[in-house]
């Protein structure tokens, strides 16, 4: 007697739920999803392409642009490939240096992904509260680097320069309050009922589709896949510090919710770790004004950004610009598993779920 | 393997009836936002942009500029053109004469664009001068004007740091 | 002549006072609801226009008059006009029985009495809930005739959200009406005089009124119609300038409605609040609600306890706004359906229960 009829309706690319220029085309049997279709592009910019064309020193900034909420992660994973592909070794010091701005990188980046997915779900003073903290770590990162976005923060060979005066003792603060902060979100979302039915069993993924739409970083470790390169592929001095990695039982919203709250308090761990065992040291290693790798030489290394599996691959062609540089950016394939996260659940839950997988677009789209 | 253990997060339990009938933990909730809001009435975390500003760190990086000899009051820059070489946008430009003393080189126009230009401070690490960095970050960070054109910052502006945009119509921001 | 003025004339002046007074209410409402979640998110809110941004809100209406107001091509013109005027009027009317004062406060202007209430209609709680009820017209409506995806979702939602809390809106009431014995809302604070608030005898009534109030003028968290990080706006998307204040208008003023019934029905309307300590001093409630000074002082402090009363409950509107995450349509349905009726019901069963007790231990 009725028919219904599906509709079909544009999410995106201007949308406010939509962390930047995703579109979704979604097909809607009343409120319930049929299909969900990502349409990426709206910020390709060819980073690539582009980095074909720059030396390798002057790659580093344009990396900075990936992934804009955790600019340093990318830093990272592009020069540890040309450090690879030269085969430098990097200082003590340095190495330590980096697991501290790396880890204060993952507590700022989850701490902007704890504000989105709150107001995506509607929870719109936890947005302030984390913003209030990451505002610090993005202070930290200024007095270290100059930048609050995008730092640039690491040269080939090493880092550029040593913490400044009373920096570590700042940072310690920060550490040191964080917390009870974490505590305070913990109290407005974590018990919560409505933040319980909006993420428990909503976007429920096992670990073999998983695994097999190639999610990594907290998405996949909600599945309980304990897969973290900080673990299997240790870079820098990761294998001499002990911390946890968080894993989920459900491999829902909720999960993927506690595992990224855990890192942040894991992150803290290995801080406090990494600057009581401070080497000292030379903190840039002896590498040539010109850097000509050999002809033919690739490099591919891989870093855990808080996103996931972020990783570099490089070829040389024997000048002082890369043949091919490649980024395997964590963002392109989670997206990659929306669809599937998302069949059966109600517009609603796609709102949640795109906070869930916690994409940058500027690393979707690269 | 490093040290890294795989842990499962326990996942909290339903809540007891209870709790859930005499709203426990939306209370609890509750009453967090109401202790910010007894301090945030008094210190809110936000600055107010214009009249307030917070202090830079002395790493600040913000739109390059060139500086003097600090002794002489020559110009530093010896067009080793190491910056426009690394720079990743491709923003600075230079036009280089023979020195006057009949050493060297001086640019006789150094350009850089600053609606190109990402601020990633690697010219003022690549500088080549003598004693110190001729390219070098300054705290500006402020960049409205009226023109494109304005944002070809030539030697004067580089030098002299920017002037203040002319003024135009209607009142500054914040009175 | 006079029977016109006093029937016809007086009331509707009395009316366009009310409705201004309204107004200015809701435009004040918005400066502190922005200045309160604010406060809760350690920031300011508005603090640029006039001192301490208090003209802030004449700066939005303003900004509201003279935007450009777009109207969709597609769009069923007449209907897209109408619908906000709907929403809006339906809210206002609601007002009409809500009283600010006891009859005992009526004024005397120009040798007219004017009562602190527009009307007293014997069932003024039907009344209310009957006219509030149209303003979902209003915004099923508006979301349909602006052709457009967005506002159909929110239109539909809403729709199916303002009915289904209208069950335990009217359920919750049930309780008051059998332990006061009348729909006036006049008589039900008289009654409230007479014995004590009734919140303290339907504690769980209030509960059950005051999250179906949230839950029927679309406030967080049950704000679904418009929820902004899934529908954009909801059903006013394709609404601009004074149309789209119109619908404003209406959500506040439907809040300012729920939180005024709550206040007479359970709080004790225009009735000073003594802590429990009338009995201790017999002369305290007499002396708080200004019955020492005459009509005109009982007014003004009847207004000013509504004025108190109603400002804490808009208050915990947006307390609620800023703690809590937003439902998902089926769970708001769940708990409307599974949870709210049926505990209403239990309640009025409950409620009987207890007048029968208290009757069979007085004979």
């Amino acid at each position: 007697m009725y028919q219904t009829s599906e509709l079909e309706i544009n999410m995106g690319p201007q949308h406010p739920a939509t962390h930047g220029v995703l579109r979704l085309v979604l097909r809607l049997d009343g409120e319930t999803i049929v299909e969900v279709k990502p349409v990426i592009g709206y910020l390709h910019r060819g980073v690539e392409k582009l980095s074909e064309n720059r030396g390798y020193r002057s790659v580093t900034p344009l990396t900075d642009r990936l992934d804009y909420c955790a600019a340093f992660a990318e830093n990272h994973s592009y020069v540890g490939a040309v450090e690879k592909l030269l085969g430098v070794e990097v200082p003590p010091r340095a190495q330590a240096m980096r697991v501290v701005l790396a880890e204060l990188q993952r507590i700022a980046s989850h701490l902007i992904w704890l504000a989105t997915h709150g107001l995506d779900i509607g929870a719109m003073t936890i947005f302030l509260y984390a913003f209030r903290e990451r505002e610090k770590c993005l202070d930290l990162f200024e007095g270290y680097c100059g930048a609050r976005l995008t730092y640039n923060a690491l040269r080939i060979g090493g880092v550029p320069q040593e913490f400044p005066d009373g920096w570590t003792e700042a940072l310690r603060r920060f550490l040191d309050e964080l917390p009870t902060r974490i505590a305070q979100y913990e109290t407005l979302l974590t018990g919560n009922r409505i933040w319980r039915l909006r993420t428990e069993g909503v976007g429920v993924i096992d670990a073999r589709t998983a695994l097999g739409l190639g999610l990594t970083g907290p998405t996949l470790r909600g599945s309980g896949v304990d897969y973290d390169v900080r673990k299997y592929a240790p870079y820098e001095n990761y294998r001499d510090y002990a911390f946890d990695i968080p894993v989920g039982s459900k491999g829902d919203t909720y999960d993927r919710y506690l595992i990224r709250m855990e890192e942040m308090r894991q992150s803290r761990r290995i801080i406090l770790q990494a600057l009581e065992a401070l080497p000292d040291g030379p903190i840039l290693a002896k590498v040539a004004g010109r850097i000509r790798p050999p002809k033919g030489a690739e490099a591919y290394f891989m870093t855990e950004s808080p996103r996931g599996e972020m990783s570099v691959y490089l070829v040389s062609d024997g000048t002082d610009k890369p043949y091919r540089v490649r980024f395997r950016s964590p963002c392109f394939n989670n997206l990659q598993g929306l669809p599937t996260l998302s069949k059966g659940h109600m517009v609603a839950d796609v709102v949640a779920l795109i906070g869930s997988i916690d994409i940058v677009l500027g690393c979707v789209d690269r | 393997m490093s040290e890294a253990r795989a842990v499962v997060i326990p996942r909290p339990a339903p809540l007891p009836w209870w709790k859930r009938f005499f709203l426990v933990e939306m209370l609890q909730g509750m009453s967090v936002t109401m202790k910010h809001y007894l301090r945030g009435w008094r210190e809110p975390f936000t600055v107010q942009y214009p009249e307030e500003r917070l202090p830079l760190d002395p790493r600040f990086r913000g739109y390059p500029r060139l500086r003097m000899h600090p002794e002489t009051g020559d110009e530093l820059c010896n067009v080793c053109r190491q910056c426009e070489k690394i720079c990743p946008t491709l923003c600075i430009a230079i036009e280089e004469e023979p020195h006057p003393s009949g050493k060297g080189r001086r640019p006789r126009q150094f350009t850089v664009d600053y609606e190109r230009c990402c601020q990633c401070g690697l010219c003022a690490e690549a500088c080549g001068s003598d004693p110190i960095s001729a390219i070098y970050m300054s705290h500006d960070y402020e960049l409205a004007d009226y023109g494109r054109d304005r944002f070809r910052a030539q030697k004067d502006r580089l030098y002299l740091g920017f002037p203040a945009p002319p003024a135009g119509k209607g009142k500054a921001p914040g009175k | 002549m006079y029977p016109v003025l006093q029937y016809f004339v007086v009331p509707f002046i009395h009316g366009v006072v009310l409705t201004l007074v309204l107004l200015l209410c809701v435009a004040y409402l918005t400066f502190m609801e922005r200045k309160v979640i604010a406060f809760m998110q350690v920031r300011i809110g508005p603090n640029r226009v006039g001192p301490r941004g208090l003209l802030q809100p004449i700066a939005d209406v303003v900004k509201l008059l003279i935007k450009e107001d777009l109207t969709p091509d597609a769009a069923n013109r007449v209907i897209f006009y109408i619908a906000p005027v709907i929403a809006t009027l339906s809210t206002i009317a609601a007002f009409a029985v809500i009283p600010y004062g006891g009859p005992e406060a009526t004024v005397s202007i120009f040798g007219f009495p004017i009562r602190p209430y527009l009307a007293d209609v014997n069932v003024g709680i039907l009344y209310v809930i009957s006219i509030s009820s149209i303003g979902v017209f209003g915004i099923v409506l508006g979301g349909w005739a602006s052709n457009s995806k967005y506002p159909l979702l929110g239109g539909l939602r809403s729709a199916a959200q303002m009915i289904s809390y209208e069950v335990p809106f009217g359920l919750a009431i049930i309780g008051v009406l059998m332990v006061t014995g009348t729909a006036s809302l006049v008589e039900i604070v008289q009654w409230q005089q007479q014995h004590t608030w009734l919140f303290w005898l339907q504690p769980f009534a209030v509960v059950l009124f005051f999250i179906a109030g949230v839950a029927e003028n679309n406030r967080a968290p049950f704000d679904l119609p418009e929820a902004e990080s899934e529908l954009v706006a909801g059903f006013h998307t394709e609404y601009s300038g004074f149309k789209f204040a119109f619908f404003f208008l209406a959500e506040y003023i439907a809040m300012i409605v729920v939180s005024a019934l709550v206040v007479t029905l359970f709080f004790g309307g225009w009735l000073p609040v003594t802590f429990g300590l009338g009995h201790l001093f017999p002369k305290l409630p007499a002396l708080l609600s200004g019955a020492w000074g005459g009509p005109w002082v009982m007014l003004l402090f009847g207004m000013g306890w509504v004025f108190i009363k109603v400002f804490f409950m808009l208050y915990l509107y947006l307390w609620i706004r800023a703690t809590f995450p937003r439902y998902r349509y089926d769970q708001l349905m769940n708990i409307g359906w599974k949870f709210m009726i049926p505990a209403s019901l239990a309640w009025i069963v409950l409620t009987g229960a207890g007048i029968l007790a208290v009757q069979a231990i007085r004979s």
